[in-house]
This record gives C-alpha cells, structure tokens and sequence, in this order.
C-alpha cells in the first residue's frame, strides 16, 4: 500500500536520514518517534512529497494522491480569510470528492464553528480542522504529525477514533515527541 | 474541460475571491492607485494639450505599475504565509495557475476600466475608435494578468521573490506594453488604423500565449 524503499534526505551538508525503508499495508500504523531535529516532520513531508527526497523511492498507495493520501500537520498554515466550512468546500472542490461538510464537522466536534473564519479558531480548533480535511476523501494512507499537540482531552479521544477507523481502511504513520502517542500505533520506528 | 476541471479552477477562483471581499487590501490599492495617478497626471498636465500617443503611454504606465505591485501578491503570499503546502497536497498546479489567473484578470480589467474612465475624464480626450480602445484595453489586461501571474508563480519560490518577480516581469512585459500602446493610440486618433488593428491582434495573441502556456511552466516550478 505504502512503501519506502532506501529513503535519504540531505539538508545544507547533513543527513537527517538515510537508506530508510518499510512498508506498510492495511491496518498497519507506525509511529515515528524522536528528539526534536531528528527528521519526523520532514520525513512525513518528504512521503507526502512536499520535500523533495534526495535518494530512494516513495511508492503511495494506488490512485490519484490527492485523495489516498491526507497530511495533517501542527506546521500546515490555513487561510485566515475564509471560514471552517470553506475550506472544507475548498479541498473537496480540488480533491474531486463530496465535500460532507456536516458529517467531517460533526466527526471532529467543530460544527458550532463551521461559519467562524479561520484567523479566529483556536490552536486546537484549527487542528481539529485540519484532521477534517485531512479525512475528508477517506485516504488509504494518513499522515499525522504531532496529532496531540494543542488538543484537549476530548481532542484526543477524536483521534484516537479516526487512527481506528483508519486501520480499517488504510495505513497510518504518526510522527510525533510525545510518549503517550505510542498508544496509536502498531509498530514504531525511532529516529537518531 | 470538463467538470471536474471547472470546478477546481472555480474553487480557486472563489477562495481569491472571499478572501479579497472580506480583507478588501487588493481592491482598495487600485482604486487608491488609480485615483492618486490620474490626480497626478492631470495636475501635471494641466492646461498642456496632450496628444493620443501621450494619453496611451500615460495609462499602459500607471495599468503596468498597478498590476506588476499587486497581481503577483497572489502566489508570493500563498508561499509567505505557508498556505502553499495545503495546495499542493490536494490541487493539480493547472487549476491553481487557472484559477489565479482568472482572479487577476477580473482585477486587472476592472482596474483597466476605473483607470480609463477616470483618466479619459481628466484629460478631455475623445475616444474615436472605441471597438479597438476596447479590445487594447481588455487583451492587454488580459495579457498583463496572464504574464505577471505567471512571473509570480515562478518566482514564488526563491528566496527574494518580489525582486525576483520584478526582474522577470521586465523582458515579458515591455513588448505588451509597446503593442498597447500602439493599439491604443490609434483608437484616440493618433497612427494609422492598420496599426492600431495589427497592434490589436498582437496583445489577444499574447493573452492567448501566456494563459496557455501559463499552467506549463507554473506546473514545472509547483513540482520541483
């Protein structure tokens, strides 16, 4: 489904990793763990190819990448300007797919601010949001990096339910500092 | 093109749309420009008897500054403000190229339109061929949108992108200038008519050039 085969990244002179492989198939899901600077978030960047990779091969599951692959990331900027419901609108329109607005909205607990612009949510709204686009056309694989990072308690017992629902359907890799987020995952793998 | 096509560029469309209607920054700079700039050209013409070719070069100068300060504003913020990344996981780049390019247009050509109506209104001038005052004054906005859109996607990702897109923008954009120009003083009774018609041809050609290849190039530069 999704399979890295000898992966390197190279950044001014330095390896933040190398000859990185795994591959994974439905129901897998893998947590990325270490320090700060080791290379989750661009390792998740370089899978979804945002980065670009400087050796080895990313194969993403089969069909058009917009729709089998969602990113959400704490770093993943929004548009202020226009509000919650929109830009689930916007990515369904870009995407190809049915945009349900109502139900990603009562998923993530944020339908009374579907009509609040974006400048104006919170920390953990806005990351509440962005896992709903990030769900939003039922990717075969789901990248979450930092997933907890500003949710509340009741945020977190949400993406313990989508991690859930994505095992039946898919993969999920999961970067992420916090011990705690081991509990999402099936396999784990440390970076130096 | 089909629906699916459609749907995305108009997507992108309306997402430049909501967000200029409500922070209004766009719009309130070309109507300020375009006030400050046909104050000063008429004050600084006042009482002098100014000729078609004058008027023509006057206003392809003020549309050129207008559009090459805020048109390609619309791919350096995306890349600024990092929303650039949303688009780029879930947006095919001709949609996006599309999409901002018909934004621009739309701007472009109503900002044509204030600026001629305010300055044709200061200066006294008479149109006479008002078809190919037009056609000028929609193809070259048109083009001037298309080309400078396109400066602003190609250059959005460097480093010093505003210099950048200013440097690009020079070589691209002084033969449209030059061929309305040309057009347009024809159409306030200075030249001949099969200039202005030829000059005419020349600028919907170039809009037909830069939007068609426009999505080309923008999808090379989106996916490096």
């Amino acid at each position: 489904m999704l399979k890295v085969d000898r992966l390197g990244k190279k950044y001014g002179g330095r390896w933040i990793f190398r000859e990185l492989s795994f591959e994974l198939g439905v129901g897998d899901r893998l947590v990325i763990l270490g320090r700060n600077g080791a290379g989750k978030s661009t390792l998740l960047r370089t899978i979804a190819g945002l980065t670009s990779r400087t050796e080895g091969t990313v194969m993403l599951p089969e069909g058009d990448s917009r729709c089998t692959l969602g990113l959400c990331a704490l770093e993943q900027s929004v548009y202020g300007q226009l509000t919650v419901a929109e830009h689930l609108q916007l990515t369904a329109d870009l995407r190809g797919c049915p945009a349900r607005i109502d139900e990603l909205l009562e998923k993530v607990n944020l339908d009374y601010a579907r009509s609040r612009p974006a400048s104006q949510l919170s920390t953990g709204m806005k990351a509440r949001m962005k896992m709903a686009m990030a769900i939003q056309a039922n990717p075969a694989a789901l990248l979450l990096d930092e997933p907890g990072a500003g949710l509340d308690e009741e945020g977190r017992m949400l993406i313990d339910q989508i991690t859930a629902e994505q095992a039946t359907r898919g993969c999920l890799i999961v970067a992420t500092n916090d011990p705690l987020e081991r509990r999402l995952a099936n396999l784990e793998l440390q970076l130096v | 093109m089909n629906s699916s096509w459609f749907r995305e560029i108009r997507a992108v469309f309306m997402k430049e749309w909501q967000s200029e209607m409500r922070s209004q920054s766009g719009l309130i700079t070309g109507l300020l420009f375009s006030v400050v700039t046909v104050y000063t050209i008429s004050f600084a013409m006042l009482n002098t008897k100014i000729k078609g070719t004058e008027v023509a070069g006057l206003l392809w100068v003020a549309l050129l500054f207008s559009s090459a300060s805020s048109l390609p504003r619309i791919f350096l913020a995306e890349e600024e403000q990092g929303t650039a990344e949303l688009l780029r996981l879930v947006a095919r780049p001709h949609s996006v190229f599309w999409g901002k390019a018909l934004f621009n247009s739309l701007q472009c050509v109503v900002t044509g339109i204030l600026l001629s109506v305010l300055y044709l209104g200061f200066s006294g001038k008479v149109v006479t061929v008002p078809w190919l005052f037009a056609v000028c004054l929609v193809a070259g906005c048109l083009s001037l949108a298309g080309a400078v859109t396109l400066c602003g996607a190609i250059a959005s990702q460097a480093i010093n992108r505003a210099v950048l897109s200013a440097a690009i923008a020079v070589p691209l954009l002084l033969p449209l200038v030059s061929l309305g120009v040309s057009g347009m003083r024809v159409s306030l009774n200075d030249g001949l008519m099969s200039d202005g018609v030829g000059a005419a041809i020349g600028l919907v050609g170039y809009a037909c050039a830069t939007m068609a290849t426009g999505p080309y190039i923008f999808a090379a530069v989106w996916k490096s």
